[in-house]
């Protein structure tokens, strides 16, 4: 079972490199799409173990697949950045 | 003056191949049923009073886009409509139901196979482990429309194929309470292997459309599939809304700032990061 609610959102920003490494995130239907700075600082396997069911990295964007619990987590990571 | 001049001579023809791609995209919308055949390319040639090269070049561009389908040595003639789906969690004989169509199942095989590596990333298994598969096309009152494949580990429905193969995937899922809830899709655009070809009856074109889906219930990855759709036959339709605004974190670096300061701030920022969440 995936981490649930604030404790989820901080181990996905952990995972993405701390609030420090993220420009931006838009959260879509069932992924966060992510633009980070330093794409190296971005930890798949945490990110995993946070509860995504794939992590796609192209560049500097960095697509995480949550599912439809994303709007949730969206509002949880707002209050952590 | 020559430079403005060139461009004139196709522009001329392609008007005229657009006027005979008018004439028959209007025939097609307004006059013409199903199977019934279209002018022949002399009447069409004299019609418009261009060239045979100018009309098959029109026909064929909607022969490739699937408005018109060619059969040898008989003519040329309206083909079937599209059909257009939603991207949706639903099934194939859940969508041709809706539509008062016939589905039917012709099983292609059956059987446990060994995780693919991209398998076992979809299904969270490891590679190599025990998966069923099905494989099988699907029609619509007798057309065939589509070639699928599913695959869903054995350790979390053992029994998935006992009684053979399920008529309905998702109810098969949902029989032992893996309702699916949400997934993900991937299309991609391709042309059909000879077998697939052969299994769709495609004539003239060979586009299809490959969908790569992962279904899920809740938490759980349940079955990995893959559909190849005949491309004169099926449409996708996606609704589309704005996008949520990102989330962009309170503390921004001005970007004009030569490369050190930022780094000296991004250092500021960690630290600040490290006292909110831990």
């Amino acid at each position: 079972m995936s981490t649930q609610g604030a404790g989820q959102a901080a181990a996905i920003l952990a995972g993405l490199g701390g609030v420090g490494n993220i420009d931006e995130i838009e959260p879509c239907t069932t992924r966060l799409r992510s633009l980070v700075k330093e794409p190296s600082r971005v930890d798949a396997a945490a990110l995993r173990a946070a509860g995504a069911f794939g992590v796609m990295v192209s560049g500097r964007v960095v697509q995480v697949v949550i599912g439809p619990s994303v709007d949730t987590l969206a509002s949880d990571l707002e209050d952590l950045m | 003056m020559h430079a403005k001049q060139s461009p004139a001579v196709p522009a001329r023809g392609a008007h005229k191949y657009q006027a005979v791609r008018s004439y028959l995209v209007g025939l097609v919308e307004a006059g013409l049923r199903v199977g019934d055949a279209i002018p022949s390319e002399r009447a069409l040639c004299e019609r418009f009073g261009v060239s045979r090269m100018t009309v098959r070049q029109a026909v064929d561009a909607l022969v490739g886009e699937g408005v018109l389908v060619r059969e040898q040595g008989r003519g040329t003639f309206v083909a079937p409509r599209r059909m257009d789906f939603e991207m949706r969690l639903t099934t194939f004989g859940e969508e041709m139901r809706r539509r008062g169509m016939r589905p039917e199942t012709r099983v292609l095989g059956m059987g446990t196979v060994a995780a693919s590596a991209e398998a076992a990333d979809a299904l969270g298994t490891e590679p190599g482990a025990a998966l069923h598969h099905l494989r099988r096309v699907r029609y619509a009152d007798g057309s065939p429309m589509s070639i699928e494949q599913h695959w869903v580990a054995v350790d979390l429905v053992p029994g998935l194929l006992a009684a053979g193969p399920p008529p309905s995937m998702h109810d098969a899922l949902r029989a032992v309470g893996l309702d699916p809830s949400w997934g993900e899709e991937t299309l991609t655009a391709a042309e059909a292997t000879d077998e697939e070809a052969a299994l769709l009856g495609l004539r003239g074109t060979r586009a299809v459309l490959r969908a790569t889906r992962r279904t899920f219930s809740a938490d759980t990855p349940a079955m990995y599939s893959n559909a190849c759709y005949r491309g004169d036959r099926y449409s996708v339709w996606v609704p589309l809304s704005a996008p949520a605004p990102a989330l962009v974190p309170r503390v921004r670096e001005p970007d004009d700032r030569p490369a050190r300061a930022r780094d000296d701030e991004r250092e500021a920022v960690g630290a600040l990061e490290d006292g909110r969440t831990g």
